[in-house]
Order: C-alpha cells, then structure tokens, then sequence
C-alpha cells in the first residue's frame, strides 16, 4: 500500500479539461495527490502505474466507456476505490456500475462539497477494507500455525505412546495375565481414538482454510465405491452384517479427490456397522440421470431420533451424547459434509427409529460440475 | 552364535527412537540410534548397517530425503534395505503417499506408529531376500 502512509492519491479519468481542473484544485486543496487521464487506456496504465487509491471515472467517453473502465480496474487493481461520474442523474448507470465493483456514484452536476465528502468517505472504505483484509490474512496465517502446531505437536506423542504400547507387548507380552494384556488394549483404544479425533479435527481445519491437498480429477464413483467397499468388508463380516452393492452400469464420470470421497464412504459405511446391530444389513445403491448422480447407503440399524436429524453433521455431535457406547468423535459426518462440498455435492439423511438409516449423496456429473464451478476458483492445492 | 545384523533408526523422537529398538533388539537384531540426519550418516559410514529406517519429516520436510540421497550415495549403501517413516495422516489423502520415482529407492514406506508384528516381519522379508 504505497500511498497510505503519505498523502491520499486520487487519479480522475475524464475527458472534460474543465472537469479535470475543478476535481483537481478542490482535492489537492484537501491535501490529495491528483492525477488525470483524458481517457480509458491512458487512465488504466497510469493506475497500474501509480496504484491511486481512489479513481474517479467520466461515464461517458469517446474511444473507452466508464463502464469498461470501472470493470476493469475493479477486477485487475481490486484495492482501489472506484466512484463513477455519471453524466445526468442516470441511475441505471449508476446501478450498473456499482453492480460491477463501483463504490459510488456521482451524479453531474456536482460542488466541491459533494466532491470532498466523497472522497472522504472513499478513502475511508478503503482503509477500512485493507485493515479488514490485513487481519483477515493474519487470521488465516495464525489458522495455519495452529494447524500445523497440532499435526506436529498434538500427534507426536500419541504416534509414540503406541509406539511404547507395541513395544511393551513386543518386549513382555507373553508374561502379562489376562487384565494386564486387557489394561493396555484399552489404553491402546483410547489413544488410536484421541489419535483420530486430532485427525479428524485436522482435516476439517484444512479443508475450512483451503489447505486439505485435494486433486480433483474425473473419475467413476463405481470404483471409488468398490474401494470403499474392499475397505470396509473385513469390519462388515467381523460384525455379522452384511454389505450389498447395487451399482448402475452406465455411470456418468464425476469430478472429484478419489482419496477424500472413498474416506466419505468410508465414514458412511463405518457408521452404519457401527450403529447396526448384528445380522443387519447395508445396502449401497447408484443412480444417476442427466445432472446428477446419487448414491445412497441404507443401513437397518437403530436410526436416529427425528429431533437429532439436523444435528448430526455438526462437530461433535453424537446423538446419545456421552451415554453412547461406541467409540467416536463425532466429527466423522462434519467432515463428509465439508467433502461433499468441496464437490458442489450434496449429503442428505433420513431415518427411523429402530428401523434404519439411508444417507443420500449427490454429485453433478462432470460436464455439469464444470459449468457450475465458473467463476469460482477451486480452493484445493 | 550368529552376528547379529545391524540396523540403524534415525529419527529426531527420542522416545520413538527408544520404543523402536526395543522392538527391534526383541527380534535379535542389534540397534544403533541416530537422532538427526548428519549423525545417521555419519553412524552409516562407520557401522555399515544392514538396514537402515529413516525418518521422513524430521525438523524440516525433506530433511529425510536428503539422508536417503546421502546414504544411496556411499558404496555400502547402494543396495542395503532402507525404510522411511512417515507420520502424516493415516487414513489421510496422503496415505497413497509414494515417493517420486527420481528418488533414490526406498523398500517400503512406513507410517508410524508401527505394529512391532509387521516391522520384524518386513525387516525380515527385506534381509532374507537379499
Ligand atoms: N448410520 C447411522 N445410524 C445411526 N446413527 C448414526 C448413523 N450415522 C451417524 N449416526 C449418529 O450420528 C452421530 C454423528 O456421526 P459421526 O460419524 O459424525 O460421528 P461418530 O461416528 O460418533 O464419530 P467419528 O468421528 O469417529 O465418526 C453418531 O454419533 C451417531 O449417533
Ligand atoms: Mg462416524
């Protein structure tokens, strides 16, 4: 920010000589820096120059509009504070041009008053805006820090606490009785859970501030499942629950990170055995039609309360608090929420109390994704 | 009595370094400890180990690989086993992690902790395959 410190810079594009000198003798007499350009292109190069803070522009000019002008200052030089001189009191304009990243308009006739308090009020955005984005940035840098603090910090020492607990297994295993072996699987347990739950907490970090290494690629939803699948069968068939596919032939390809959406249907699925009972069932079904396809996974476990329906994917929600039984954080569904946009995607629950549970994923086929991803750039890295 | 094949952990966790050679002296190997990399490398050169398992994130990224590259560079380490280590995520997107093919050859990566079954069973794979 160049000029901050000094005085204020203030750059009016008009082609009115006479307009140019009354702007410029009420603002340098404020105590502004002025420069001016008789049109577009001259008045561009010298804000990409000068950096002003402030650029006044004349709607109506031979050779370059106002308009273009203003559309591109406010997308190639995005600090600067932009107001549009509009000839007659031509509100469509005015609307237009702060549609397209004006701050203000000012309606000709104007006296040295509006002028001044304009600008004054410009300029003040402006600092306003850089302060904002200056603790912006701060914010995000001290994110970062945590983050990277708690991946290194946090997770050290419970890697080598289980470190410990192989090694005391390895060293004196077959001397421990039975509550011994018992006391340290627990220990063991819990540390792996504490141990995902940083894991959890951390990639939902990343992908908040954009820093979760995502490739987005084309890709068959059929193969992500069926690793998924591959992932989960040995848990499924240790829990006495059995887990069907049901995939259409013709799939459409998907935009998408194949490692973080096999860890949704991983989620997905896992939850399901977790809070299935014995000889329950999992079915994962595939459709697609012209925009999207969906990919359902049912299980005919306990369900969950209507009431709880809209929480679960909040961080740390479980639906039977600290009663509940089985081991989890409850950041498992927040995280395939977060993926799940991440894919302009969509994750959807219903379910029945005691008689099951169906979660509903949605994915824009490729072509589509495209199309809704202009204009937008894709956070991952 | 047979001598014991030697191998080397390098790694900046003391502790981890500690709970990994217990491991390792149970399966009848005999241990030598590094923690940073210019110390593995100097340990290297004067023990010639048989197998060496280098940590890949110590203080600063990449700080591993160089110790990889160094150690592939001297004569008795062209072909010794070498595992890297690594501690990020586990069930994380980078758990496909691979290491690029212009680096010097790894045997197998690891991610810690290490089931102490699994170590002794690739340590052994690694050395009897030779
Ligand atoms: N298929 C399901 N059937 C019944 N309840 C479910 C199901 N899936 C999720 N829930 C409920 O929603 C809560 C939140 O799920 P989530 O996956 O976010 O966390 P979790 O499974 O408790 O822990 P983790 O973070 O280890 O996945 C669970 O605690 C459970 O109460
Ligand atoms: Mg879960």
């Amino acid at each position: 920010m160049p000029n901050t410190p000094e005085k204020p810079l203030i750059l009016v594009i008009d082609d009115e000589e006479a307009l140019r000198d009354g702007c410029r003798q009420v603002l340098e007499k404020c105590g502004y820096e002025v420069i001016t350009a008789e049109q577009g292109i001259e008045g561009i190069k010298l804000a990409r120059e000068r950096m002003p803070d402030m650029v006044f522009v004349d709607l109506k000019m031979p050779h370059m509009s106002g308009m273009e002008i203003i559309e591109i200052m406010s997308r190639d030089l995005p600090d600067i504070v932009l107001v549009m001189i509009t000839g007659f009191a031509s509100i469509v304009s005015a609307v237009e041009a702060i549609q397209k990243g004006a701050y203000d308009y000012l309606p000709k006739p104007f006296n040295p008053d509006q002028l001044r308090a304009l600008t004054k009020r410009g300029l003040d955005h402006r600092n306003l805006k850089i302060e904002t984005k200056r603790l912006r940035e701060e914010k995000d840098r001290m994110e970062k820090n945590f983050i990277t603090f708690v991946s290194h910090e946090m997770r050290s020492p419970l890697v080598v606490i289980r470190q410990y607990i192989e090694a005391l297994n390895e060293i004196a295993g077959k001397s421990f009785d039975k509550d011994v072996k018992e006391i340290i699987e627990r220990c063991r347990k819990r540390v792996q859970s504490l141990e995902e739950m940083v894991e959890h907490w951390l990639d939902i970090s990343r992908i908040e501030n954009g820093t979760l290494a995502q490739q987005k690629v084309s890709l068959s939803l059929a193969s992500i499942i069926s690793r998924s699948v591959e992932e989960m069968t040995p848990l499924c068939r240790k829990k006495g629950i059995s887990l069907e596919t049901n995939i259409s032939k013709k799939l459409p390809q998907i935009t998408g990170d194949a490692e973080s959406l096999v860890r949704v249907f991983t989620n997905i699925i896992g939850n399901a055995t977790k809070y299935t009972p014995e000889g329950g069932k999992i079915t994962i079904t595939v459709k697609n039609d012209e925009y999207y396809t969906t990919a359902s996974i049912a299980d005919t476990g306990m369900g969950i309360p209507l009431d709880k329906l809209p929480l679960i994917f909040e961080p740390f929600f479980r639906c039977r608090g600290k009663d509940e039984k089985i081991i989890g954080s409850g950041l498992g569904l927040t995280f395939c929420k977060k993926i799940m946009e991440s894919h302009n995607g969509g994750i959807e629950v219903s379910s029945k109390e005691g008689k099951g549970t169906t979660f509903v994923l949605t994915f824009p086929v490729s072509d589509n994704a495209a199309k809704g991803n202009t204009g937008h750039t894709s956070k991952s890295i | 009595m047979t001598i014991k094949k030697k191998i080397l952990l390098i790694d900046d966790d003391k502790d981890f370094l500690f709970a990994t050679k217990l491991i390792l002296e149970k399966g009848g190997y005999e241990v030598f400890m590094a923690e940073d990399g210019k110390t593995g490398v100097e340990v290297w050169k004067s023990i010639a180990p048989d197998l060496a398992i280098i940590d890949m994130m110590m203080e600063t990224w990449g700080e591993g690989f160089s110790v990889l590259n160094k150690i592939r560079a001297t004569d008795t380490g062209k072909e010794t086993p070498l595992f890297m280590l690594s501690a990020v995520d586990l069930q994380g997107p980078y758990n496909s992690f691979e290491p690029p093919p212009e680096f010097p050859k790894v045997n197998k990566v690891l991610h810690k902790p290490i089931k102490a079954d699994d170590l002794l069973r690739m340590i052994a794979q690694e050395l009897s395959g030779k």
